[in-house]
């Protein structure tokens, strides 16, 4: 008995590592892909999103997404007026998106609005503003 | 007595039967999940019992382990052991099933495919069903032991 386990054990290792070498599996203990509140540039562009630039004013002055507003963390009551205002007269999902991937900003904003405004449904870009721009 | 057949039992039958089905059930219960295990690893962490990196390597080799013990089931050399692991597993999903069913829990079985929809379970069905597994699985486990005892029984007596 103890060696058809023991075969049946080996087997199954063997199928695991075939998973993991042939790229079937996320690797046990790798970042997730997608974190909680994140949201991809596809899907977000099927939403009719309010997109939000977290960025410096200078990087929002030479490029932004079409619509987006500038939204400033040291100046919080005035861009969350600004943003309350667009999503009030069209209660929209909240897109917030900073300068690249690896820029806390957006996720730091994001968690910050959802407290301001818990029925708005809030994402930060997956990727930032590096996603749309390549 | 040389031109004597020996009557094969009607349990033998059913027996194979329960242990055919048995094993379709585990082999077409894998494939699915080994392709897509992310997906799978979602429905792990329904459960809420083990989460993270440890609802990772679960999701990674449950469907492999169910693989392997299904077609054991039907490989004579590795039979009881295999009978052994399915039974263990039917109990441990038993467990499972009531365990989320007493918790409220609305997930995905998780069952036959990585992709099941989000409608809530049936877990009587679901324990039935696994109840059903286990009795199949047990009369082949029970077979299984008790065939090779017989044999040397039969060789035993045919020396004397």
């Amino acid at each position: 008995m103890l060696r058809e386990l023991c075969i049946i054990l080996l087997l199954t290792v063997i199928g695991i590592a075939y998973s993991l070498v042939g790229g079937l599996s996320p690797q046990p203990g790798a970042e997730p892909e997608l974190q909680a509140g994140e949201i991809y540039l596809a899907d977000a562009q099927t939403l009719n999103a309010i997109w939000v630039d977290a960025r410096a004013i200078e990087e929002f002055e030479e490029s932004h997404l079409p619509g987006a507003l500038f939204f400033d963390e040291s100046d919080w009551d005035t861009g969350l007026l600004e943003l309350m205002n667009t999503w009030l007269m069209q209660p929209r999902p909240i897109v917030i998106y900073c300068g690249a991937e690896a820029c806390d900003t957006s996720k730091r904003i994001a968690k910050r609005l959802r407290e301001s405004l818990p029925d708005a449904e809030i994402y930060s870009l997956k990727g930032g503003s590096v996603s749309w721009q390549e | 007595m040389a031109g004597i057949r020996p009557r094969i039992p009607s349990t033998a039958y059913l027996i194979l039967i329960g242990r055919l089905i048995v094993s379709a059930v585990f082999i077409l219960a894998a494939l699915p999940k080994i392709q897509d295990p992310a997906a799978f690893t979602t429905s792990v962490e329904g459960y809420r019992v083990v989460t993270g990196d440890l609802a990772v390597w679960v999701a990674l080799a449950l469907p492999w382990l169910e693989l392997v013990a299904g077609f054991g089931l039907l490989i004579p050399q590795i039979r009881r052991g295999s009978a052994l692991v399915i039974a263990l597993l039917l109990i441990a999903f038993i467990i499972l099933h009531a365990s989320a069913w007493a918790r409220g829990l609305d997930i995905r079985c998780g069952c036959f495919s990585a992709h099941e929809s989000y409608k809530k379970p049936d877990y009587l069905w679901l324990i039935f069903r696994n109840l059903g597994l286990l009795t199949a699985c047990g009369c082949v486990l029970i077979r299984d032991w008790q065939y090779p005892r017989q044999r040397s029984l039969r060789e035993g007596a045919s020396t004397s």
